[in-house]
């Protein structure tokens, strides 16, 4: 048992929180009051040259090779500072995972060195449906052989980063006649493409730099080539290959807790009310023992997971695990920052109310804390039955 | 060309810090460790030339500590350094500055370095002491407190930074040594592909038994925060004698009048 990062690590951990102090989080605060989104793409490039885009991706396709647990240290330290930043370099992360894990030699060469190198902002997933979010295989938009092509019918909603991704990894039915989840497949998508169009940009509680767009497929027309995986073989690759976002989110949840625990407890510190300082109180002790005790406990589950999934083991409980309690401690631990700071922590004067939201959502994207249950749940019964 | 670059690990100046058991220096359990600030300029100077310089150029980067300091080489090697050296020493922070000298200048006499970069001062113990007197045990030329750095054939062009904002441009032939100042440079981060690969570098260890042969020369006695300041001076009575008592009080206890 061996409980420390290494060298490699603590240094990947220590370059994310210095360049998160120096160039993200002067920013956040703006970024999330609507200011102009380029703070946020410009960071998304530096981040990219520094190597943030391919932490678990293999050299030779442009990625830094240090493993998921550097990944899940990186989008924790990214988080404390910009959640919307965080989101926008872990879905990076994942896009160039899922094509090295699925993708032809050809398509893992023509994508993944772009997202890694920042020469494409970012990657998206369109996944959600207006009809399918946590039951995707109820999805309708449709992929059609034609010739040497397949033409993309349909529409996504929630898709992260759509106006400025470089490239989509789309799923779509290919066998409607099929049973239910097993006539999908998955194609990459370059955007751009004539008949891919961004729609309507979502107007969310929080993460407001990351955007989330309606992208829409009206007689898109892509090469066979696009197919990434086998054909109808789409919906396993989404259920399998994404566990590892999972970890992503749940680091980026342990993140954004931690900035909130951290401004409030130093806030408990310096305020006083009845001739002391609040931290002086019990109540206000014992929501920082909770809340770090729940964070550190998040923080080992992700670990494991991440562990996990380095030593080629499987870990998709593990990491539905660490997504739903990293995600819900980190709320938590927004909602007693925000106590502790009473009415001020409610006002914009103050990082917390921005931590909230931002924390918020992540019990509910990258799959739903119940849909988490639910594939926990299933794997250990299998072992009851 | 052969390029030297001294660094320092030393504690995250935000920790709260207390006295060891041993009375003399700080207690060095859970704090967090990173490479002394003015080392990082140093680092990055010496990355820079490095660059600028391109083939048939070392730069060896050298830390004299416990196992820890294994991870500050790891950085510096991760922006660019060549090679690494490791002091071996747990008792490196009891060392005064003539013996710390003394070991990187025992480890460097025969390496025929041109050029020697140290930060201005480590931010724990501050002495300012160790890069100078390197310079002076190797004979080497020196200037201290660099703002600016340029070399051309053989010339360093060093601008400085003198008392009260003025600059000052000294010119020295190596070989030399320079120590580096905030304002000189903006240290890069260490790309992360350049993290994996400094996994790669030769990192050659030496115990520091090897190298110091020097006693100490001013041993530190006592280490400590200093002494809560006492409780104010109430003066209390009738006015005129009040002014007599403040007056007698600021000309023997200040320097507010003489």
């Amino acid at each position: 048992m061996f409980l420390d990062l290494t060298e490699e690590q603590k240094l990947i951990q220590d370059t994310a929180r210095n360049f998160a102090r120096a160039e993200l989080e002067p920013v956040a605060a703006g970024l999330d009051q609507g200011d102009d989104r380029e703070a946020m793409l410009v960071n998304l490039k530096k981040l990219a040259k520094l190597g943030f885009m391919g932490l678990n991706v293999r050299e030779e396709y442009g990625g830094t090779g240090a493993g998921c647990i550097a990944f899940s240290v990186a989008v924790t330290e990214i988080a404390r500072a910009c959640a919307s930043t965080a989101v926008t370099v872990s879905v990076n992360n994942m896009v160039c995972e899922v094509i090295q894990a699925v993708g032809s030699e050809e398509q893992k060469r023509a994508y993944i060195p772009k997202i890694c190198s920042g020469e494409f902002t970012a990657g998206s997933f369109a996944l959600t449906e207006t009809g399918a979010g946590s039951d995707p295989s109820g999805m309708t938009t449709r992929a059609v052989a034609d010739g040497d092509s397949f033409v993309l019918d349909g529409s996504k909603i929630f898709i992260t980063s759509a106006p400025y991704a470089g490239v989509f990894v789309v799923w779509a039915v290919t066998d409607k006649d099929a049973p239910k989840g097993k006539g999908i497949s998955c194609f990459l998508v370059e955007g751009g493409t004539r008949g891919l169009i961004v729609g309507k940009e979502e107007k969310k509680m929080g993460q407001h730099a990351a955007s989330t767009n309606e992208v829409i497929f009206d007689n898109c027309r892509i090469p066979k080539s696009a197919l990434m995986g086998k054909l109808n073989d789409g919906f396993r690759t989404a259920v399998t290959e994404l566990a590892g976002g999972r970890i992503g989110i749940g680091s980026l949840g342990l993140g954004v807790g931690l900035a909130a625990m951290d401004y409030a407890t130093r806030y408990a510190t310096e305020r006083s009310q009845f001739g002391q300082k609040i931290s002086c109180f019990q109540a206000i002790q014992w929501m920082i023992a909770d809340s770090y005790t729940e964070l550190e406990a998040a923080r080992l589950l992700l670990m494991n997971a991440a562990f996990r999934k380095e030593q080629g083991k499987s870990f998709a409980k593990e990491a539905s695990m660490a997504k739903m309690f990293a995600t819900e401690a980190g709320n938590r631990a927004c909602y007693n920052a925000l106590q502790m700071l009473g009415g001020y922590g409610y006002t914009r004067d103050f990082p917390v109310e921005r931590y909230a939201r931002d924390a918020r959502v992540t019990t509910i994207y990258e799959g739903t804390n119940e849909i988490q249950r639910v594939i926990i749940s299933r794997e250990i019964l299998r072992h009851f039955s | 060309m052969k390029i030297l670059v001294c660094i320092k690990q030393v504690p995250d100046m935000e920790s709260r810090f207390k006295p060891a058991a041993s009375g003399v220096w700080y207690d060095e359990s859970d704090l967090a460790w990173r490479m002394n600030e003015y080392d990082e300029y140093a680092v990055e100077q010496a990355v820079q030339l490095r660059e600028q310089l391109g083939e048939g150029c070392e730069l060896t980067v050298l830390s004299i500590g416990p196992d820890r300091v294994g991870e500050a080489i790891k950085k510096a090697l991760a922006m660019g350094c060549d090679r690494g050296v490791h002091v071996q020493d747990d008792a490196a922070a009891t060392k005064d500055p003539w013996q710390i000298a003394a070991i990187i200048a025992a480890y460097a006499k025969d390496q025929g370095y041109d050029l020697i970069f140290t930060g201005m001062q480590s931010q724990d113990r501050g002495s300012a002491q160790v890069g100078v007197t390197v310079a002076e045990d190797l004979g080497y030329a020196c200037a201290t407190t660099l703002v600016g750095f340029a070399y051309d054939n053989g010339t360093v062009t060093a601008k400085r930074e003198l008392e009260g904002g003025i600059k000052g441009v000294v010119k020295l032939t190596t070989p030399a040594l320079v120590t580096c100042q905030l304002g000189l440079n903006v240290p890069r981060y260490p790309t992360l592909p350049n993290i994996m690969k400094a996994k790669k570098k030769e990192i050659q260890a030496i115990a520091v038994a090897e190298l110091l042969k020097e006693e100490p020369l001013a041993a530190t006695v006592s280490f400590h925060p200093p002494a809560k300041k006492g409780g104010g001076i109430v003066l209390e009575g009738e006015v005129g004698a009040l002014v007599d008592q403040l007056m007698g009080i600021l000309k023997e206890k200040t320097t507010v009048l003489r």
